[in-house]
């Protein structure tokens, strides 16, 4: 499973290829990476491989008022033995700016807690904007201690040197200046002047060059940086820009030429360097001591409750199997020294499980069900002995790297977990982890066109060019289709800016749900910031960042669907008196496979998009596993690897399931059998494709990590080329057809970007079974419970509810002698219940407005002024629910509702009138208003509530259109393939997945029921405007059949909302999917965990 | 777009932008693009994705309003009062003005017939009240005319859209029921007034079906334009020279913006000859002005251009840019005020020989020693104050920097000993070097960075040498050096 598809291929060195350098007497300690936003214009790697080419032992690192950037330098530094010497810029609020080296850790750590409580706070100790950093004076010398601070002098040092007294009398510690040659003209005067300076005070000066940059050829992006900053043009920038390209990464030869008449300078960086031992990796990380009881260690405690778990899990004895999996895990864990890693994680489950008042559902996923001590500890739902999963995939003694445990919760309900981490820990303890966002191709061309003063056709038309968000680079051919000249030397050299900038930090984002707990504080390991969300902080380090330096880290997700099972699980236990849990729902159910072989399964978690619901009734999944192939199978990965169609051969039986073996020499014929017989012999999952690397070809386990790696991260083209020489050459000589292995690593291959490991789809899969069971059994409560938990899923609430009646259930409008805020289910007849509607449901309505009116229904309300005194609501409220038709009880449609509504006044009657029964304007007199048709009822239904019950805007519509020969889509059913069809019906999604060629895929409806149309792109490209602007779409094509499931290929679309306008002569609102990808681009890679961001394919671009 | 005669054909989809809160939005659209299902309001980037060949042009929405403004007073030819209704509408009291015009049908078809020849299409509607004239010229038929009493007749088929209310009050009336103008009329007025006593004027379908019926007054309150000025002579006798005309002109001029309180910057001259023939002279000032001598004085040797043909029979001399004009009151001790001769100074020299030949330097921020200005014309607009200056120049810029020959240490010294202009120079000092790279966005690749050095010789004399490259820079062989300037 891709863990960073979402991210830009983060550069890195190789390890080896390097040789240490010899100690140098200069050592560079101005250095801003580009972690100092939009300052700096160089990463890490690249000024590391420069100083390593030019012979320097040790590097600083300081940017501006952050620590972000550090376990980068750290990293690759490490790697060509460069000593990585950590620090930061300060600059005050007042001005003045220091570069700040920690002697050592506990220096560090205050550092740390100063940039701690300059982003936390501002300077009146209030809530502080993310992203700004507010340090005083005062705030840095209560911290400074340990620290060598370097005052770096601003740009008029005449100035600088009359605030040096009050620097000096502030920070009895600060002992240096420093100092720049950076070919300004007056640059000897000036060091001269410091160096004076320097003397009067007991200080020195210290040589550095300021470095922005690790090359001169740099410069450019630097100067675009600034421009982006300062929100200028290259052209209208002036003095803002430096003067010339010094300030680059010099050599110490250079160095100390330049500063050859200032020696103590250069002898004063190394005096500082050496002084500084500090080294990220005394960072030891300590797991908080809260989660185990006193007097016992860890693993004992993890012990006792993994076998406590096991007795309650296995109540009938646990499996020979299954227990020699959890002796081998309890080992490894012992070994690696992580048991408080799964106590933490226990330990937050069950505060959701059992503190939390209700309880919250939650369940692990990913890489952790793979592990037998996460089944039996609770954490995960599937029974890892059961389906064979791969516990190395989990932990291994090989990869240096913290298991990884992610854990969904109801996503009404996370923030109180989140919450809860935060107090029983505090702050200063626990902190989300950030993630870095990267200029991405459209953004870095948009940005620098802009800056370069190119127009904004211009730069559309070149971010046109890159499809995708981290596409390829500009090719000429997409260039020349949208009319670019390439040579022109302008376009040329911002696209060659722009290509720097892509994959530069732009800035810091808030990770959306790990973790970091310690047991020290976490505010004197990393500086931690404020969110743009109120009450969240997080620290400034990502995922890569943590995993370098090997601090675990807890990912609390959301989950929609875990809230809407609960809240069904409530209704059934309130409704029905039948309780049940997550583990406890009646499994292998015949009839609820029975209803998804149909394809009936709208609503259902995951597999209820279109191509999950045309895929059911060809794969009719009858036993628990099939729903995890199903879950699995219907991906970019697979669909693109050509899998899906083998598999479904076999799977209907047309063709036997063969496979090939080693030479009799080399193994067992059956040692692929043995991988690949639960998908019948076609590679589904990742873990097949490693199992097959490994078993096949022989990799150990180190060779299959490095290519799991080289499929998970970028397709680095030079790694995976020597894996797939390894992989096939390695199958043939144990006598492997080479055909197929070569077919065997391009299905690895297709893994790289969009594989689905077989433990998260096992757990994705409880939950399909769940929900199906759920809507199988209680369709009225799973309406209720999804159209409570909104918005999730891939429809709307129309959608929804349509469904629900199909399925017989009785759905009434929302009344407000009746209704509360969620949907509730009420008693029609015994034993069955109706769903109706809550407040909720209609437009702009406030939670807090509806609880009013429930708390104060003693007794129904019988007039509008009745509800309106009781329940303390003001008229424009009581105006929202008579346009929502809510008066129904009191015998008011809505044209007579809104009449008396418009009548309420807020204020009350006048004191002289209060005593008479009269209101002070006098009687109301009658009046009689027209009828209102229904057709304007259901047009007003649709503009208030986004549905409606009475009848679908078609069906006025339908007498015509019978007339001119129109089809309605129920009649589709009765026709064969071929025969052509018109068609017309309301627009719910258009689709255009990335697998699929280009095709458009649109679902329509009409009141008989919902109709799938195929566009191909030829048709797409002559009628794009009906599809993206229609809500009536009128369609001419052909019907397009395959055992049950039945598409319209268009071949003529056209616009007719306006016959849906013509309902009431107003815009009739329809609401799309949630899926719809004209509306909203999926995956929205912004609000979702990368591990969900291609959970649903991504769509090609719409535009 | 149409007006300046660039407008594309009405077949090219085409919308005007403004920028919106997140992006830019479309403001305006032509009939083409309302086809295509291009929608005002919505985003670019959407209504480019519907249509990748929309055309987009930037809207001048001040623009729009200063023309729209410029138009209500045009329109005061057919009747004295007319004032700005909306963004898009213009309300006249035609009252007792369309006999002039033969009537009002025939009034209005002239009304159609002079906008169109602006380039303008309008929607034309004569009726009692303002409220009426609105819902009939938007919703009725073309040029209609409601007599006197009439109004409820005309106005009752049409939709509750016609009375200026809001989107949510229309929709309010239309779900009541209550969907054309004579529907709502025909409710009880109490229990209309009753449910809309406190809403606000855009809300209140009382209130605006008052003011459209006649029962409540909305009067028509006319601004009035700017003055203008202007001072003519008409002659009994042509004659060929209006020089002896020119200060009672002025005289006349300034004595009717000093009786307003205005100054103008612009003065133009109209000559009419008796062949019907016309000619025109215009002068500029630099700052406002109302001194007749002062402008008298640019007309000087102007007059001479003018081709006096058969003699010309009137004069006309108007005042444009006007401006009103504080009174400054005169030096006590006399003497006149520096910056004042200056000006005038600037005002006669470009009078005399053109916007061109008078400059002023401008500073402009760049690195690069002699792109640190730019001459703009001294008549123009000012300009803004760049806020940094560059660091230390030389009170001399040499407009050419001159190639010397220099003694220094290969390859990086200071310059040693130059000679310039056949004198040898022998440093005694030297500060720098400043280094100022080329900007890479505008020179042309394989420009050389330059090395800065203020020098001084045994003469005491302070030059600004420069070195043209690196050694080894590969942009080139040796580096040369330049003089570019000398400090005092």
């Amino acid at each position: 499973m891709p863990q960073n598809d979402h991210q830009h291929p983060k550069r890195t060195l190789a390890e080896g290829g390097f040789t240490p350098n010899t100690r140098k007497p200069f050592v560079e300690l101005g250095v801003t990476s580009c972690f100092s936003f939009l300052y700096g214009a160089s990463d890490a790697v690249d000024l590391t491989v420069t100083a390593w080419e030019h012979g320097y032992d040790a590097l600083g690192i300081a940017d501006l008022n952050t620590m972000a950037g550090i376990v980068r330098l750290h990293a690759e530094a490490r790697k060509a033995y460069i000593r990585p010497v950590i620090g930061c810029r300060l600059r005050l609020i007042t001005g003045e700016e220091f570069l700040a080296y920690p002697r050592d850790r506990l220096a560090y750590g205050r550092l740390c807690q100063l940039l701690t409580k300059g982003k936390m706070h501002d300077q009146t100790g209030e809530w502080q904007a993310k992203g700004a950093c507010d340090i005083s004076l005062k705030d840095l010398a209560a911290q400074s201690d340990g620290v060598i601070l370097i005052a770096l002098p601003q740009a008029d040092h005449i100035e600088f040197a009359a605030g040096l007294r009050r620097l000096k009398k502030a920070l009895p510690g600060l002992r240096y200046i420093a100092a720049s040659y950076l070919y300004r003209g007056d640059d000897r005067a000036r060091v001269n002047f410091l160096d004076r300076l320097a003397r009067e005070n007991r200080m020195s000066i210290l040589a550095t060059n300021d470095v922005h940059y690790h090359a001169p050829e740099r410069r450019p992006l630097q100067d675009v940086m600034t421009c982006i900053r300062e929100k200028t043009t290259i052209a209208k920038a002036g003095f803002l820009l430096h003067a010339n390209a010094e300030r680059h990464l010099k050599s110490p030869d250079e160095m100390i030429a330049l500063f050859s008449e200032w020696p103590h300078a250069i002898r004063a960086t190394r005096d500082v360097a050496d002084a500084c031992t500090f080294n990220l990796t005394e960072l030891s990380y300590e797991y908080p001591k809260e989660v185990v009881p006193a007097g016992r260690t860890p693993q004992e405690y993890l012990e006792e409750l993994t076998w406590a778990g096991a007795k309650t899990r296995y109540p009938d004895g646990v499996p020979e199997k299954t227990r020699a999996s959890i002796v081998k895990e309890l080992k490894l864990i012992a070994k690696l020294d992580i048991p408080q890693y799964f106590l933490t994680i226990h330990d937050i489950m069950m505060f959701a499980r059992k503190e939390a008042k209700p309880p919250i559902l939650c369940q692990g996923r990913g890489s952790a069900a793979n592990s037998a001590v996460c089944y039996v500890l609770g954490i995960t739902a599937v029974d890892p002995a059961q389906h064979d999963l791969l516990f190395e995939r989990f932990i291994s003694e090989e990869r240096k790297e913290p298991p990884d445990i992610d854990v969904d919760f109801e996503h009404e309900r996370r923030e109180e977990v989140i919450q809860h981490i935060y107090s029983k820990y505090t702050r200063q303890r626990a902190g989300l982890c950030a993630t870095v966002i990267h200029y991405r191709p459209r953004m870095a061309i948009r940005e620098v066109g802009k800056v370069m003063g190119l127009s904004q056709d211009v730069t559309a038309a070149l971010a046109k060019t890159i499809w995708g968000s981290w596409g390829r680079e500009i090719g000429v051919a997409e260039a020349e289709e949208a009319g670019l000249d390439l040579n022109d030397p302008l376009l040329a050299r911002a696209i060659k800016l722009a290509d720097q900038l892509i994959g530069m930090p732009r800035h810091l984002g808030q990770h959306v749900g790990g973790f970091i707990l310690t047991e020290t504080p976490l505010n004197q390991m990393v500086p931690i910031g404020n969110g743009a969300m109120p009450d969240r902080s997080f620290i400034e380090w990502d995922k890569d960042d943590i995993d370098e330096l090997r601090i675990l880290k807890v990912d609390v997700l959301a989950l929609g669907m875990l809230t809407c099972i609960h809240k069904a699980f409530d209704l059934i236990e309130a409704h029905y008196g039948k309780k049940y849990e997550l583990a406890t729902v009646p499994g292998e159910q015949a009839s609820v496979y029975k209803m998804l072989q149909k394809g009936d399964s709208l609503g259902v978690f995951q597999v209820e998009s279109r191509a999950q619901m045309n895929m059911l009734p060809r794969l009719r999944p009858e036993k628990f596993y099939d729903l995890v192939i199903q879950v699995a199978i219907v991906r970019p990965g697979p669909i693109q690897g050509n899998m899906v169609h083998p598999y479904l051969k076999r799977r209907q039986k047309l063709e036997k399931a063969t496979y090939p073996s080693p030479g009799v020499e080399h193994g067992p014929p059956d040692e692929l059998e043995r991988i690949l017989q639960r998908t019948l012999g076609v590679p589904i999952f990742q873990e097949q494709a490693m199992k097959i690397a490994m078993v096949a070809a022989k990799f150990s386990s180190v060779e299959a990590n490095q290519l799991r790696k080289a499929m998970a991260t970028f397709r680095s083209r030079g790694m995976v080329t020597a894996h797939k020489e390894m992989m096939v050459n390695r199958m043939i000589e144990r006598g492997y057809d080479a055909e197929f292995a070569a077919r065997c690593f391009s299905q690895i291959e297709g893994f790289g970007e969009y594989g689905f490991p077989e433990s998260h789809a096992a757990s994705f899969a409880l939950l399909v079974y769940i929900s199906s069971w759920i809507k199988y059994e209680y369709p009225d409560v799973f309406c209720a419970a999804l159209l409570n938990s909104q918005p999730m899923g891939f429809y709307a609430p129309a959608q929804i509810v349509r469904d629900a009646r199909e399925h017989g259930v009785e759905v009434r409008p929302p009344d407000v002698n009746f209704s509360h805020w969620d949907n509730t289910l009420e008693p029609s007849t015994p034993g069955v219940f109706a769903v109706r509607l809550g407040l909720r449901q209609v437009d702009g309505f406030r939670a807090e407005m509806a609880d009013r009116i429930v708390d104060n229904r003693v007794n129904p309300y019988a007039t509008l002024e009745n509800l309106k005194t009781r329940a303390g609501l003001d008229s424009s409220t009581i105006h929202r629910l008579a346009a929502a038709d809510a008066f129904r009880s009191m015998q008011l449609d809505r044209r007579a509702a809104l009449w008396e509504a418009r009548a309420l006044k807020d204020a009350p009657d006048l004191p002289l009138f209060a005593e008479k029964d009269t209101a002070d304007e006098g009687v109301d007199y009658a009046v009689t208003l027209p009828d209102m048709p229904s057709c304007e009822h259901v047009v007003a239904d649709y503009q208030t509530l986004r549905l409606s019950l009475k009848a679908h805007p078609l069906s006025f519509l339908r007498k015509s259109m019978a007339r001119q020969g129109y089809t309605a889509a129920s009649d589709l059913e009765q026709m064969r393939n071929g025969q052509s069809v018109s068609l017309a019906g309301i627009v719910l999604i258009r689709q255009k997945p990335g697998s699929a060629k280009g095709v458009c895929f649109i679902t329509v409806e009409d009141e008989t029921g919902v109709a799938n149309l195929v566009v191909w792109p030829k048709i797409m490209a002559q009628f794009r405007k009906a599809v993206m602007q229609s809500r009536l779409i009128d369609v001419r094509g052909y019907v397009q059949r395959d055992k049950d499931v039945i598409h319209v290929v268009a071949q003529e679309l056209h616009d007719r909302s306006d016959a849906l306008d013509r309902l009431s002569n107003e815009p009739v609102p329809i609401q799309l999917a949630r899926a719809d990808e004209v509306l909203k681009q999926i995956p929205n890679s912004h609000s979702g965990h990368p591990r969900n961001v291609r959970v649903i394919p991504k769509s090609r671009d719409f535009h | 777009m149409e007006r300046t005669g660039n407008a594309p054909p009405d077949d090219l989809p085409v919308a005007m932008v403004a920028e919106g809160p997140h992006g830019p939005v479309i403001h305006d659209i032509n009939r083409a693009a309302g086809l295509a299902g291009v929608q005002r309001g919505a985003r670019v980037t959407d209504m480019k994705a519907l249509l990748p060949d929309l055309r987009i042009e930037y809207a001048d929405i001040v623009g729009d309003r200063r023309a729209m403004e410029q138009l209500m007073f045009w329109v005061r030819r057919w009747c004295p009062w007319s004032v700005q209704d909306g963004v898009d509408g213009l309300v006249l009291d035609t009252t007792g003005s369309d006999h002039l015009w033969g009537g009002e049908a025939k009034m209005l078809a002239d009304m159609e017939a002079q906008f169109s020849m602006l380039g303008l299409t309008a929607q034309i509607a004569l009726a009692p009240t303002w409220g009426a004239a609105w819902a009939l010229a938007r919703y009725g038929t073309v040029r209609s005319i409601c007599p006197e009493g009439e109004i409820p007749q005309k106005l009752s088929a049409l939709s509750v859209d016609a009375l200026r209310l809001n989107n949510g009050t229309v929709t309010l009336l239309r779900r009541l029921g209550l969907k054309t103008i004579g529907a709502l009329a025909d409710v009880p007025r109490l229990s209309l007034t009753r449910r809309f006593v406190k809403a606000k004027l855009n809300e209140n379908p009382v209130i605006r079906l008052d003011q459209a019926m006649g029962h409540t007054a909305e009067p028509v309150s006319s601004p009035d334009a700017a003055p203008s000025f202007r001072a003519h002579a008409r002659l009994p006798e042509p004659i060929m020279d209006p020089t002896p005309f020119l200060p009672d002109l002025c005289a006349d001029l300034c004595d009717q913006m000093e009786a307003q309180g205005y100054g103008c910057r612009r003065l133009l001259l109209t000559v009419y000859h008796t062949d019907g023939d016309t000619h025109r002279i215009e002068v500029a000032m630099s700052v406002h002005s109302r001194d007749p001598d002062h402008l008298l004085y640019l007309f000087r040797d102007k007059l001479e251009a003018i081709n006096p043909g058969y003699g010309f029979d009137l004069i006309t001399l108007d005042a444009a840019q006007t401006e009103q004009m504080e009174v400054v009151q005169a030096q006590l001790e006399g003497g006149t005020d520096e910056a004042v001769d200056l000006s005038r100074l600037t005002d006669r020299l470009t009078a005399r020989f053109g916007t061109r030949a008078v400059t002023r330097p401008a500073l402009r921020e760049s690195h690069i020693p002699e792109r640190a200005q730019n001459w703009v014309a001294a008549l123009g607009d000012t300009l803004e104050r760049t806020k940094t200056t560059a660091p230390d120049r030389p009170i001399r810029l040499l407009y050419t920097p001159e190639e010397v020959r220099v003694l220094y240490a290969v390859p990086k010294g200071p310059p040693v000993q130059f000679i310039w202009r056949r004198q040898t120079h022998k440093i005694t000092r030297y500060a720098g070097p400043e280094r100022i790279a080329p900007e890479w966005w505008h020179d042309k690749p394989g420009t050389r960075l330059r090395d800065y050095f203020k020098v001084e010789d045994h003469r005491g004399r302070r030059f600004w040498l420069y070195r043209e490259g690196l050694h080894g820079d590969g942009r080139g062989g040796d580096p040369r050096w330049f003089v570019h300037g000398m400090f005092a």
